[in-house]
């Protein structure tokens, strides 16, 4: 098994290792402490105390706050707990038109508007495109990750979070009590 | 091996044996039936959890440099197979680019070896052999030395009938031991239209000439009469028949090398490690994904439209615009086993674009052997996952709703489906820091074929093998590889240009990279290119845009960690042209693209006909003839990241290139930049590219608006069924009615009533 020190896997993390350095840890059986040299790195580069759990995002991570599982990206800001789908959270822009449209996608390059929406998903906090969705009207927004944290830490890794919580998608009963002014 | 011994060892492997024998010889007196073998191997690896109850790997642990010197072997003579097998067939397709398989599988069917090619074909192969045995063919026709099986129909184990699957059984001292099949993918099936990409089929009687799990030779030969069947129901016999014979020929190969491998190394050694090597793929699989991936469950939305309303269609059923909802859920649990589910796909399609679940797990396998287990790849990985029966009468299921739904080009939804399975691994393996391993979403499939007279004034019908070489996925730290890849085979080959020509009347006037094709993010997918093709020396010639897997009216939903998904795919053409002039008078061509709202079709030439932004897939409505000019783009893959974190660098080199475009630069990457006349070079204001980036974030922050917001807004629009094309509505009546579980979460997250449906 190989092993890595900490600044080439900040340099494979960075995109500055050459590109054959990288194809040789592509080919090499792959290192058994990856993930605990990934958190900690991650874990120096952001400007909060909150223990990383789990990166999810280039800019999103699952953390232990209190007793809490929360999402909170790489800026500070927080968008609660990581079994409700984060979008719910953040701030939406949709491109549905061919004139909102036009910003990204011209003339051939443009789908068309009464197939598809590009929902635009930023963060409240720091301005970040969190992730952008392709989808015709009536798609619920996808949550694209739901790990199961306790059967990770506690079966995988060896070493059992505190205080366990339901693997459960919690999205839903979330939605349920917002109100909807239905007819 | 010595050239006597050789033929002594095919003797004996080819030898026909009397009724008496045949039945010892694919029995075996330990082994059972071959029925009986398929039952214990699913019974032991139920008990076990191991593939043929392989607990312990007696042959790898006892000898670990033979076991791998032996599989070393076999991936050579299944190499071997194929450089024979593409040499004797001769077709484009095979030999020009590559598309084709040949493998070696157990006698019970599972894939033991491989060579390069199509990675889709040996779970098909695995699965067609398994069938024989569970329709009792042991009995009857029952399974000699020196026959020949094919298989070309959906219905048994085929996933379109331009792949004709051949499978030859070889004998070992009387004892059936192994089997050797092949795949190439034919360059006309005898659809109702010509060629092989069959997206216009309505029903499986227009899907072409049948081989419906039959035997077509003995002693090595064909039947007459199968060349017969070739001869009159496909347009281009000779290619079709040098397709079956580089099959044979190649499987004929891999059949006395490895006899001759046995010979050498003993037949109870060969048993064991091939055995060994499928449970080891298992093996592979399971061990990356518990290392590298992370339990739970994994999401992904995707769409692909088929829209052919208003277009030269074939039945008036298929005067209809179509929107595939192609979903996938993994979940992954504590054993680290995958499964797989397609729950809310939507329905059948009176087009060749239904697919079957079992054409769909060896798509799977394909999928899988990018992403997840690609170490020795074989049937192993297929024990590593679970695919939940896809809902019956969607486009992945259709035969308990319509047994007569039409396969021509199966793969078309399947490979685009599988392009989120990239994106959800990917998702996976960055939570658990393997970046290098991470891959955004794949590219699409658009081919082009032509058929009618060609430069020597014969008949002609076939396809490019253009769209083999697409863009490959953005990396977690890169960009992707650009016209290198394929999501159907590691082999990515687009063919030489100069080669086409020969096949077709069709000279290239450019085969460009095409700027700003991968995508827009922190990374961008590798870039597709743009092939531009002069029709010449014909008298008229059909081209047909087809869809193999692609997207014209929508994106991929693959924004990626906040990249925005590649466009859509538009063709485009111009028949009635004045290039002849132009070229008398040298004045400019059309050699790319060129402005997507000014085309440099469009700009460039005068012409009875000019189509720049086509909606795909089509036939043209008649034939293009001298001097016409098409455009026909390959695209690229899927990026990753916010756009605006690109390196200002890469966005200038590529300006340099004639990669990417100043106005994307700009308004996507903010990048702030001028090209330098002088010194011939694009300059980056750095301070200026900081200040607009800065700017572009508090935009977001101050048009986005909060979740709950819009989602109120939107529940009305979708109350109202605002803007929404009929497609879009149809696609979700189907997927709710197939899926009522999927049905119920979509009413309920937007607070639908009961009843609810589009």
């Amino acid at each position: 098994m190989s092993n890595y020190d900490s600044s080439e896997l900040e340099r494979l993390i960075d995109g500055e290792l050459p590109w054959t350095r990288v194809q040789e840890i592509m080919k090499d059986a792959k290192d058994g402490d990856r993930f605990e040299q990934w958190v900690a790195i991650l874990q120096q580069r952001v400007p909060w105390k909150e223990k990383i759990l789990l990166p999810l995002t280039t800019a999103l991570f699952i953390v232990q706050k209190g007793k809490k599982r929360i999402v909170k990206c790489r800026c500070g800001h927080e968008f609660g707990d990581y079994r409700v789908n984060w979008k719910l959270e953040s701030l939406i822009h949709v491109l549905e038109t061919e004139d909102q449209l036009r910003e990204v996608y011209r003339g051939r390059e443009q789908p068309d508007p009464s197939w598809i929406q590009i929902r635009e998903y930023t963060c409240p906090g720091c301005g970040t495109q969190l992730e952008v969705e392709a989808v015709p009207r009536g798609c619920p927004p996808d949550f694209e990750l739901l790990p199961d944290l306790d059967t990770f830490y506690r079966d995988w890794l060896g070493r059992p979070l505190p205080d366990e919580v339901e693997f459960a998608d919690k999205t839903l009963e979330a939605v349920r009590n917002w109100r909807s002014e239905s007819r | 091996m010595s050239p006597k011994s050789r033929l002594i060892a095919r003797r004996k492997a080819t030898s026909k044996p009397g009724r008496s024998q045949r039945a010892r010889a694919t029995r075996g007196l330990a082994d059972g039936t071959l029925k009986e073998q398929l039952e214990r191997n699913d019974r032991l690896l139920r008990e076990t959890g191991h593939l043929f109850g392989l607990e312990k790997m007696r042959r790898k642990e006892s000898d670990p440099g033979t076991y791998e010197a032996i599989w070393q072997i076999l991936l050579n003579i299944c190499n071997t197979g194929h450089v024979v097998g593409c040499r004797v067939s001769s077709s484009p397709i095979a030999a020009e680019g590559g598309d084709a398989l040949w493998s070696l599988h157990l006698p019970t069917g599972e894939a033991i070896c491989t060579s390069r090619g199509i990675v889709s074909h040996p779970g098909l192969l695995s699965l067609l052999l398994r069938s024989y045995i569970e329709s009792g063919y042991e009995e009857d026709p029952g399974f000699s030395p020196g026959d020949i099986f094919e298989n070309n129909d959906p219905h048994f184990g085929g996933i379109h009938s331009a792949d004709f699957q051949t499978t030859v059984p070889i004998f070992y001292r009387g004892k059936l031991i192994a089997w050797t099949g092949s795949v190439t993918h034919v360059m006309d099936a005898g659809f109702v239209l010509p060629g092989s990409i069959g997206f216009m089929n309505p029903d499986c009687f227009s899907d072409g000439v049948p081989v419906v799990a039959e035997r077509i030779g003995q002693n090595d030969r064909f039947h007459p009469w199968y060349e017969k069947r070739m001869r009159s129901r496909t347009r281009v016999p000779d290619w079709t028949m040098g397709d079956a014979r580089g099959r044979l020929a190649g499987c004929l190969t891999i059949r006395d090398r490895l006899i001759a491998l046995v010979e050498k190394y003993g037949l109870e050694f060969f048993e064991d490690v091939a055995r060994e090597y499928i449970e080891d793929s298992r093996r592979y699989a399971v061990s990356r994904v518990r290392t590298q991936a992370t339990p739970g469950r994994i999401r992904k939305s995707n769409f692909k439209d088929l829209a052919m309303k208003g277009k030269r269609v074939l039945l008036p059923q298929q005067n209809v615009d179509c929107l595939f909802n192609l979903p996938l859920e993994i979940t992954i649990d504590r054993e680290a086993k995958v499964a797989i589910s397609l729950r809310g796909a939507s329905g059948w399609v009176p087009f060749g674009e239904n697919i079957t679940p079992s054409a769909l797990v060896s798509g799977m396998l394909n999928a899988y052997s990018h992403v997840v287990g690609f170490d020795m790849f074989n049937w192993g990985a297929v024990a590593a996952w679970s695919l939940d029966e896809p809902p019956p009468g969607s486009w992945a299921n259709p035969y308990p709703v319509n047994y007569f739904a039409a396969s021509g080009v199966a793969w078309a939804p399947a490979v685009v489906w599988m392009s989120s399975l990239y994106e959800a691994f990917g998702r996976s393996y960055w939570s658990r820091g393997f970046v290098e391993e991470v891959a955004a979403g794949g590219a699409t499939t658009m081919t082009a074929e032509f058929s009618g007279t060609n430069q020597y004034g014969i008949y002609t019908a076939g396809l490019t093998l253009e769209q083999a070489s697409n863009g490959g996925p953005a990396r977690g730290i890169a960009d992707g590889e650009t016209s290198a890849w394929c999501l159907y085979t590691p082999n990515a080959d687009f063919g030489n240009a100069e080669v086409t020509e020969l096949y077709y009347p069709i000279l290239y006037l450019g085969r460009n990279i095409e700027p700003d094709s991968g995508g827009y993010g922190r990374f961008r997918g590798g870039l597709g290119h743009t092939a531009v093709w002069l029709v010449k020396n014909t008298a008229g010639i059909e081209y047909q845009c087809g869809c193999a897997g692609i997207r014209s009216k929508v994106c991929g939903n693959h924004g990626m960690f906040g990249a925005y998904p590649t466009w859509p795919d538009r063709p485009s053409y111009a028949s009635g042209t004045n290039v002849k002039e132009l070229v008398d008078a040298r004045q400019p061509l059309v050699h790319e693209r060129g402005d997507p709202e000014q085309p440099d079709l469009v700009k460039n030439i005068r012409a009875d006909v000019v189509e720049w932004n086509v909606i795909a897939p089509f036939v043209t409505p008649g034939d293009l003839h001298e001097w016409d000019v098409i455009v026909h783009p390959v695209s690229g893959s899927q990026a990753l990241g916010d756009p605006i974190e690109r390196d200002p660098e890469s966005v200038r080199r590529e300006l340099d290139d004639g990669w990417a475009r100043e106005r994307i630069a700009s308004d996507v990457h903010g990048v702030v930049a001028h090209f330098d006349a002088k010194a011939k070079r694009w300059v980056v204001d750095g301070a200026a590219t900081a200040k607009k980036r800065d700017a572009i974030r508090e935009k977001r922050k101050q048009r986005g608006i909060p979740f709950r917001d819009w989602w109120k807004q939107e529940r009305e629009k979708i109350l109202a069924r605002e803007n929404m094309a009929d497609a879009v509505l149809a696609m979700w009546r189907s997927s709710m009615a197939l899926s009522p579980d999927y049905a119920n979460e979509l009413r309920a997250f937007w607070k639908l009533p009961d009843d609810f449906t589009f």
